[in-house]
């Protein structure tokens, strides 16, 4: 893992990208053009077992659930997410 | 997939990034693990340089002969992969040399940190490490051959002084190879009874769990996610089944079925009720870590009741495969004798 400069920080309310055809291709379905919470910063993270190239910074972000599938849960699914997924709100 | 790592022939992709774990690893296991332990018997009296200089054996252990390949690119790869198992080899080892010696106890650098009693001007230097990879690579054999004969000189002056069995080490080898949940038992012990590795664990993941010997695995980052009064987490990877095979063995069957990798996202509080008989309390939050290969999540659980009073070593029986992945709260001392409730899986088949 790299120090990177991270764009965004815990607490911030980023929206996930409905496509982003150059990114890392295994960004849930479910959670794309959905709105969530950064809960962790993990920076870059060198995977050389699976990825060839190393991608932009990673975070955790936490959706809540009855916004993800429309149920009336008040439970949550957090999913880590490569920046350049992501975009500010 | 991630799970294709699993397969020994699956191809590296990135030789750097190898090289530079097995020189970071090797350095720290050296200068923080192994041999503050040697000079600490040292200045001591207790096992003297001089005992391991008569302990080393008289001929060179034969040098590691690099794979031999036809294209050059398979000859480096397969020259990483023997450092690789020698770095593991060697870790081992220092784990299983960490005996007592006449009461002196295993001193490790980041224990002395996180006591305070740490001067750093007697930190041992780390080697530098840099140029072509096929230097670094031959830097590494090299420095590999002689750190091992300075560990097998120690191992044999600690049989030489009485301290240590071969064969109680042989045996103890074969334990610790496998990755199982053996090593998820002992983080999450370790963690429920010292709070300065619990914070280490949750920041760092991976190499808070090198204190433990175990090694800490080549896959990505681990997160770990803590279970508290207000929150129960559940792990699933919907994509796949990435799991942190590399620390804690075998994923179990049901953890890659279709049926628990859709509905634990959907309906996780519905799910953990219904496939594993888990009453999550109405007050509690449930969270699910949909789990990519880039970061490998554990549920690190709550300490059980009633166990205040209970050694390091029995708070590990109580935790349980589907613990580490958040379908079961840890054992209660009274489920830990109940055999039917050992490492339960979905209470019927997901698929």
């Amino acid at each position: 893992m790299n120090d990177a400069a991270s764009r965004f920080g815990i607490g911030d309310r980023v929206r996930v990208k409905a496509a982003n055809p150059d990114g890392n291709p295994r960004t849930p379905a479910y959670i794309r053009g959905k709105t969530g919470i950064v809960t962790a910063v993990h920076g870059r993270i060198d995977n050389p077992v699976d990825h060839r190239g190393i991608y932009p910074a990673l975070y955790t972000v936490e959706f809540e659930l009855r916004h993800v599938f429309g149920t009336d849960s008040a439970d949550r699914i957090a999913s880590d997410i490569h920046e350049d997924w992501l975009e500010a709100l | 997939m991630a799970e294709s790592a699993n397969r020994p022939h699956s191809h590296m992709q990135d030789f750097e990034a190898h090289i530079r774990a097995v020189e970071e690893d090797l350095e720290y296991y050296r200068t923080k693990r192994f041999e503050p332990r040697v000079l600490y018997l040292h200045r001591r009296g207790v096992l003297t340089l001089y005992d391991l200089l008569e302990a080393a054996p008289s001929a060179e252990p034969a040098a590691a002969t690099a794979h031999a390949g036809d294209h050059e690119h398979d000859a480096l790869e397969g020259r990483i992969r023997a450092l690789e198992d020698r770095l593991d080899a060697y870790v081992k080892t220092i784990g299983l040399t960490g005996v007592p010696v006449r009461g002196t106890r295993m001193v490790i650098d980041d224990g002395r940190v996180e006591r305070g009693d740490y001067d750093p001007a007697f930190r041992i230097a780390k080697k530098p490490h840099g140029g072509p990879l096929d230097e670094r690579v031959a830097h590494l054999e090299a420095d590999m051959s002689r750190y091992e004969r300075l560990l097998h000189a120690f191992t044999r002056a600690l049989v030489a002084a009485g301290a240590l069995d071969p064969g109680e080490m042989d045996r103890q080898r074969a334990q610790i190879g496998q990755p199982s949940i053996e090593n998820g038992a002992r983080i999450v012990a370790r963690a429920w009874v010292d709070p300065i590795f619990k914070q280490a664990l949750i920041e760092k993941g991976r190499e808070a769990v090198r204190e433990l010997d175990i090694p800490p695995g080549r896959l990505g980052k681990m997160g770990v996610a803590e279970n508290t009064p207000g929150v129960h987490n559940v792990v699933v990877c919907t994509l796949c089944s990435c799991y942190p095979y590399d620390l804690l063995g075998d994923t179990p069957w049901w953890y890659k079925s279709e049926a628990y990798r859709e509905q634990i996202v959907r309906d996780p509080r519905g799910t953990l009720a219904s496939m594993f008989g888990l009453a999550v309390p109405a007050d509690v939050a449930v969270r699910v870590h949909d789990s990519t290969s880039d970061v490998r999540w554990i549920v690190l659980p709550r300490r059980p009741a009633g166990t205040e009073s209970w050694s390091e070593e029995e708070l590990a029986t109580l935790v349980t495969r589907e613990s580490l992945i958040g379908t079961a709260e840890a054992l209660s001392p009274a489920e830990r004798n109940d055999p039917r409730r050992r490492g339960a899986g979905p209470k019927e088949a997901a698929e």
